[in-house]
């Protein structure tokens, strides 16, 4: 990713918005944007959904592979997750080996997912010891306008609970859903002009400073935390921040379920 | 190209697999201002295959050394995503990708008024998020749409479509068994106005006369999925 | 061929509207001055981008539905400065290519080295295109009337095809606008546009931004006249 340029006169106005408990595109402190989710939409994959946040729009795909089952843990396969932000989804996008905040975004995403244990491991076992399901969750960005984080942790989930396990193909059995137990769904704060917002947009990206991202699960139990970029926060903010979260996750638990 | 041409895809009647006949066209829809965010863009799809093209620019051209003095750069990108085959398609550089990402410029570079905007470059993102065979050909013509749609300016569009043989039959528009099986395939990149060409490749075996008809199934096929084009551009998706 | 059922034969004269694609052909090129974005292949006029086109007498062009800024000498743009060296700066002005501020042309007294301190990257500025030369930058000055640093305020990016109905005639609509929100407008050359004054007055200009494309897109959605 380049750089982008911040214009200057952007964080002060920002500053004055959030002093008048305004937002750049009008929205309320807590207001996320237009969510839409669809699955089944990539045919040649195994499990796939498309999520649009106001102008943001990403893809996520699940592939099953069949592998070998690591020699300490015989009865088990595996659960991989992998972001792209190729150069279509927007100018500050470049070409090349995944950036930093590449990386950095399939890696949450990931451990929201993964460490909610959504996924029993041990139901991927094929043939114990020499083969298992090792289920591949591929995140792709078509347009990004800010908060690719929730865009790919609520397509990411979606795609895995309309995944179908394709035996069949492999010669290993029967086709059968995959198993996904909860849902965990992720929601990112942005500090813009000196407080923390939802959903950030992308000039509020732009303009603002760090970021708090929480995945909770069905039972709004803490599955994972990240902070990004530099800044300061206190416990209230953070228990101001938790509050939201708690009542925004229930809400998008409910549009993919 | 398999080349196994005892894998019985075209009938006596002429009917292929999916019930097209040997001149028929896959399915095909089109819609534009697909990628908020970009300054032209247009999501295509044709049988599954899908692909979505995103157009920036002309901006300034970086890094430095890219620039021409004298026009604009296209730079071009055609990547297929790891969920758009039946087995997933590791990320990474692809050298088949590069080869087609260098054709399509080729292509562009042939209509796209490039003098109008010397030491700039424009960027054109083609991603495959369904591939069924021809997804050179959906690439190129989305393309063509997206630039369209982003307002630069173009001598005319450039219509791409394949033909081949299958079972020693020539027919048009190679679905995936038929790319997989069959015995020839000829994609082109035609401009609807003059029916000239910007863009042609060919591999397999065909007689001069065989080849004839796959070249003349191409020309046909390019007027229809012009219409398609145009309709799409003035008026929203088209199916 | 797609069939143009008055192939041949001049469209109507007149403000006659239509929406054309690239390529498309749009009749006999005699008699006709080809304007922006059509040129004359063989003996008839064709289209070069999507957008509408216009007759007007003679002249036939093609006005794009989505367009990037081209800078033209005396043009007032707003800019933003995207680096600098000892004594240049490199400033954004949203065309394909950036421009160029020599420091004689800054603002205030010039001194070798010192450009960082008076203007830095991130910094807006008001500034109007000197010359523009085929195959270099073009040169913005900030030496002139009302040119300045922007310090306060915001600043929108506006479609270039709704400028017209933003402005009104002769003025009347943007003055209209500066009244009722009491803020400061500068509508530059270039689809920006600086609002400065009270919150309450730039989100009340950004509203209005927000319903003229409302209503643009809304007109265009058929597309076709």
């Amino acid at each position: 990713m380049s750089i982008p340029l911040v214009p200057n006169l952007l964080r002060a106005h920002l500053s004055e918005l959030a002093e008048n408990d305004s937002r750049i595109d009008g929205r309320d402190r807590w207001q996320g944007r237009e969510t839409q989710v669809e699955v089944d939409v990539l045919p040649r994959a195994e499990g796939s959904a498309r999520v649009q946040m106001g102008d943001t729009i990403v893809f996520a795909g699940v592939k099953f592979q069949v592998m070998q089952p690591y020699s300490d843990r015989p009865n088990e396969g595996g659960l991989m997750c992998s972001a792209e932000v190729r150069p279509i989804a927007g100018r500050n996008w470049e070409a090349g080996p995944p950036s930093p905040e590449a990386i950095e975004l399939g890696r949450v995403v990931d451990r929201g997912i993964r460490e909610s244990g959504c996924i029993d491991v041990e139901s991927l076992c094929i043939i114990p010891g020499e083969k298992a399901w090792q289920v591949i969750l591929d995140l792709f960005a078509i347009s990004d306008d800010g908060n690719l984080f929730d865009a790919f942790a609520l397509a990411g989930i979606a795609a895995l609970r309309s995944a179908v396990i394709p035996a069949e193909r492999f010669e290993v059995g029967k086709d059968s859903p995959l198993g996904v137990s909860k849902t965990p769904i992720m929601c990112s704060y942005h500090k813009v002009g000196g407080r923390f917002v939802y959903d950030a947009c992308h000039r509020e990206e732009l303009g603002g400073d760090e970021r708090i991202h929480i995945t909770l699960g069905d039972d709004g139990n803490v599955h994972s935390l990240q902070k990004g970029l530099k800044g300061i926060f206190s416990t209230e903010e953070f228990d101001e921040i938790m509050r939201h979260a708690l009542g925004r996750t229930n809400e998008l638990r409910d549009l993919i379920n | 190209m398999g080349g196994y041409g005892d894998v019985q895809m075209i009938d006596e009647n002429g009917l292929r697999v999916d019930g097209r006949g040997p001149g028929d066209l896959r399915e095909i829809t089109i819609e534009t201002g697909v990628v908020p965010v970009a300054d032209g863009s247009c999501r295509m799809t044709w049988g599954t295959n899908e692909a979505i093209v995103a157009v920036y620019g002309p901006m300034e051209a970086h890094p430095r050394k890219i620039q021409r003095q004298d026009r604009a750069v296209l730079d071009v990108g055609y990547n297929m995503a790891p969920f758009s085959t039946t087995d997933r398609m590791r990320p990474g550089f692809n050298r088949r990708s590069r080869e087609i990402s260098k054709v399509t410029k080729d292509a562009l570079e042939s209509v796209v008024l490039l003098e109008l905007f010397p030491r700039s470059k424009i960027r054109i993102s083609i991603e495959i998020v369904s591939a069924e065979a021809g997804t050179r050909c959906v690439g190129l013509t989305a393309a063509s749409v997206a630039l369209a749609d982003a307002g630069i300016p173009m001598t005319d569009m450039v219509v791409s479509v394949a033909s081949g043989k299958i079972n020693d039959i020539v027919v048009c528009d190679l679905n995936k068994e038929e790319d997989n099986y069959g015995e020839a395939d000829l994609p082109m990149g035609i401009l609807p106005n003059s029916g000239e060409l910007v863009f042609l490749q060919m591999d397999g075996d065909l007689s001069q006369e065989e080849f004839k008809q796959a070249w003349n199934y191409n020309m046909d096929a390019a007027h229809v999925i012009h219409e398609h084009m145009v309709e799409a551009l003035k008026g929203g998706a088209v199916q | 061929m797609r069939k143009n059922k008055d192939a041949g034969e001049p469209r109507d004269s007149g403000r006659a509207q239509l929406l054309v694609v690239p390529g498309e052909d749009l009749g006999d090129s005699q008699g006709l001055e080809p304007g922006h974005g059509v040129m004359e292949v063989n003996g008839r006029i064709r289209a070069l981008k999507r957008g509408m086109m216009t007759k007007n007498g003679s002249y036939i062009s093609v006005e794009p539905t989505h367009t990037r800024y081209f800078p033209r000498p005396s043009d007032l743009v707003i800019g933003y400065i995207e680096g600098c060296t000892n004594n240049i700066w490199f400033v954004d002005i949203g065309a394909p290519f950036n421009a160029i501020l020599p420091m004689s042309l800054g603002p205030g007294k010039a001194e070798f080295g010192g450009t960082r301190a008076i203007m830095d990257v991130g910094d807006a500025i008001l500034c109007r295109v000197q010359e523009v030369e085929e195959t270099h930058s073009s040169v913005v000055t900030m030496k002139g009337m009302g040119l300045r640093k922007i310090r306060s305020g915001s600043i929108e990016e506006v479609d270039p095809h709704l400028l017209g109905r933003l402005i009104g005639k002769g003025g009347q609509s943007l003055r209209a606008l500066k009244e009722e929100t009491e803020c400061r407008i500068v509508v530059a050359d270039n689809g920006r546009m600086w609002v400065d004054g009270d919150l309450s007055g730039i989100l009340q200009v950004r509203d209005k931004l927000q319903s003229l494309s409302v209503t643009s897109q809304q007109n265009n959605a058929g597309g076709r006249n």
